[in-house]
């Protein structure tokens, strides 16, 4: 997919630290209740050349990054600095230098946190509360009436299937239960942007799943997410557009593809079902961007494995060949562009985080 | 889970969505503080185990009635009771000595020191008013209860609650109002709502100091009530100094509680080696204790009624005025630093 396809966002690297601008496309822009001003030309999230030291420690780097909505994962290895802008988005820290809004307001202003729900990572509640108590108490804290807070507290509940046995002790509930706890009164206030800090860490299948679902609504709502999870695979699910982070800095932002496009160090690997392999394997040797081709052995020889440089440029081509040639292609499958594998290019070990 | 139909359930799809008030989550979060103080659980029973000690042992020596000035050891085994009549001149004061209806004036024996000195008239006269000072002493009752009265202040009042049972308890509950919280990492759930984190602080205070007072203040009823009859005079007398004291000390441990990450060490440290010692200082670093306008006030109190004070033990005390006013100020300007302070610290749930 390339950046015109994708659905939410385009990229527009700059310098060392690549910025995303992000267009709300299809979902309506929710107005919520909450009558903050909303500046369209604004963008929802902004860190502007952000930097955080932590004594002598820097944990972010010259940060800059600009999210307006849909979904963005947020990948990188421990220490990268994830939970450090996190917790800038929502207001827990403060930059040392540069700036963090949310449409505008400074995180660090109460205001801001109308327009932010967080759904933190640390697995602590009041439990002695029922998660039913709990919500309802969180809803209160954001200065709804009691009849309000009800109402609010039921429909998340039952937004993140929880309505029915919410009434139990948190100390008794799951970690699925927890998480689904968590991200329900992130939703409380209706917060136009969703910072979800390991949504998916020890839920169940089919709960990871669900919540899956739950995150494509809010997103086809309108709303802008971002979540850090080392749940590669589920994350590529959701979205394909990723900020990667890697020793405090954003190393790459956008959809996969194109940042694997701009990683020519390592060339992409694709699998090529063809009716044809040997005379595509002629053809693609042919092609510049090629720097190596393996046929499949005999019974099947229908699967190549191209190595190439440039995807773009190489598709572009390959796509020509096939056209020219009348070759019939079953399969075409890049072999590492997933999330992991882009990970570990560009923190060059495994992609292990 | 109803992902399917997002708009069905959506908190804000209401025909009249309702605006949050922060006056209302400020309100909100005053209640949930002073709910959860139920569970300040560790250093609420360590206060109430110390102030359990400090009740029995002054029940017992209520009980024995030892607070008096007869019955107060001057040496070992030896009171001032036991002093006096090893002192005493037998049947120079002994009424039946002279009382027609008691003993014959002949069973005393005359010891060497009774002996009059007709020749050496100021040798007799210091030796008979020496010898009579702790007679004359113990027949006073208006200085025997004056006295015992004020060496319960000192001791119970001034040594047991203001050195001990009120800032344990006042640090048990100030503290832990983020303490408990932080240490929990359950604070994130406040710190992430839409609330100014001044509030915060100000909320977090007035939902705890409810507990601070009743504790503060339970403590210091316990206490006189274990004291007996002196306890009661005690407790209608030094109230005022109490109830100061104690919301004083509520802001300080509050403050302390809020940026600091180990607030009980820091507030144990503070009592026992600042309020312990500078109060009690000569000179003016003194002025520098909470503990010392507390005790001017109890200082006061008891002058204005009428007690001998020295027992007191309380050097150059400030007015009543300036006791109140100081700590009234120090009070606010503790909390209003600690609104300050908090606005500007920054909160981390992974450390």
């Amino acid at each position: 997919m390339t950046s015109d396809q994708h659905p939410m966002f385009s990229v527009s690297p700059s310098g060392t630290a690549p910025s995303v601008v992000a267009r709300p496309a299809g979902a309506a822009a929710n107005q919520h209740s909450l009558h903050i001003p909303h500046h369209s030309s604004e963008p929802l999230l902004l860190f502007e050349q952000v930097s955080k030291w932590y004594g002598s420690v820097l944990a972010l780097n010259q940060v800059t990054l600009s999210l307006t909505g849909g979904i963005t994962g947020l990948v990188g290895a421990n220490g990268a600095g994830k939970s450090t802008l996190l917790r800038m988005a929502n207001g827990q820290l403060k930059p040392t230098l540069g700036r963090v809004s949310v449409h505008g307001i400074d995180t660090w202003d109460w205001r801001a946190r109308r327009l932010v729900g967080y759904c933190p990572d640390i697995d602590a509640f009041y439990e002695d509360l029922s998660g039913r108590r709990f919500v309802w108490v969180m809803a209160r804290l954001c200065g709804y009436t009691r009849t309000e807070s009800t109402r609010r507290t039921e429909a998340v509940l039952e937004r993140v299937g929880m309505r029915d046995r919410a009434d139990r002790k948190l100390r008794g509930y799951s970690k699925g239960m927890r998480q689904r706890v968590k991200l329900a009164q992130a939703l409380l206030h209706d917060p136009e942007l969703l910072i979800l800090d390991e949504p998916l860490s020890g839920i169940d299948p089919i709960g990871r799943q669900e919540l899956l679902e739950v995150f494509q609504s809010l997103a086809a709502q309108g709303k802008c997410l971002l979540i850090s999870s080392h749940e590669l695979e589920a994350l590529e699910k959701l979205t394909n557009h990723v900020a990667i982070m890697a020793r405090g800095r954003i190393a790459a932002v956008g959809t996969l593809p194109q940042i694997r496009e701009l990683l020519d160090d390592h060339p992409l690997s694709v699998r090529i079902d063809v009716d044809r392999p040997r005379d595509l394997a002629r053809l693609l040797l042919a092609v510049p961007e090629v720097l190596s081709v393996d046929i499949g052995k005999a019974p099947e020889p229908i699967g190549l494995v191209v190595k190439a440089r440039h995807p773009k440029q190489f598709f572009q081509t390959f796509s020509r060949l096939v056209v020219e040639h009348q070759l019939e292609v079953r399969r075409l499958e890049p072999l590492d562009e997933s999330v992991h594998d882009i990970l570990g290019y560009l923190l060059g070990g495994s992609g292990k985080t | 889970m109803h992902a399917s139909n997002p708009h069905s359930q959506h908190p804000t799809n209401h025909d009249q969505p309702t605006t949050p008030s922060v006056l209302t989550a400020f309100w909100v979060l005053v209640v949930q503080s002073f709910q959860r103080h139920w569970h300040v659980k560790q250093m609420g029973w360590v206060s109430f185990g110390l102030l359990t000690l400090v009740v029995v042992s002054v029940g017992i020596v209520t009980a024995r009635d030892r607070w008096g000035l007869p019955e107060r050891p001057v040496r070992r085994d030896l009171s001032h009771r036991q002093i006096a009549e090893q002192q005493l001149l037998p049947g120079r004061y002994d009424t039946r000595r002279y009382d027609p209806t008691g003993q014959p004036p002949g069973v005393a024996t005359i010891t060497p020191a009774e002996i009059p000195s007709p020749f050496d008239p100021v040798k007799d006269g210091i030796q008979n008013l020496i010898l009579s000072i702790p007679q004359a002493v113990m027949q006073s009752p208006k200085f025997l209860d004056d006295w015992a009265f004020m060496n319960f202040s000192r001791w119970v009042i001034l040594g047991a609650y203001f050195g001990f049972v009120l800032p344990m308890f006042t640090l048990a509950y100030a503290s832990a109002a983020f303490g408990t919280e932080r240490e929990s990492r359950s604070l994130v759930w406040v710190m992430t709502r839409p609330i100014p984190r001044s509030a915060i602080y100000t909320a977090k205070f007035l939902g705890t100091l409810p507990w601070c007072i009743v504790f503060g203040l339970g403590g210091f009823v316990v206490l006189c009530l274990a004291g007996g009859e002196l306890g009661l005079r005690a407790m209608k007398m030094y109230w005022p100094a109490a109830v100061a004291g104690t919301i004083a000390f509520s802001a300080m441990f509050h403050l302390i509680g809020a940026i600091f990450r180990r607030p009980v060490v820091v507030g144990l440290v503070y009592v026992f080696f600042y309020e312990a010692l500078v109060a009690a200082l000569p000179g003016s670093l003194k002025l520098l204790s909470l503990t010392f306008y507390a005790r001017s006030l109890m200082y006061n109190a008891a002058t204005t009624a009428g007690y001998p004070t020295n027992l007191l033990d309380l050097s150059q005390p400030e007015t009543t005025e300036t006791a109140w006013i100081v700590l009234v100020i120090a009070t606010t300007a503790l909390t209003i630093t600690g609104m300050w302070l908090f606005s500007k610290l920054e909160y981390r749930d992974d450390v």
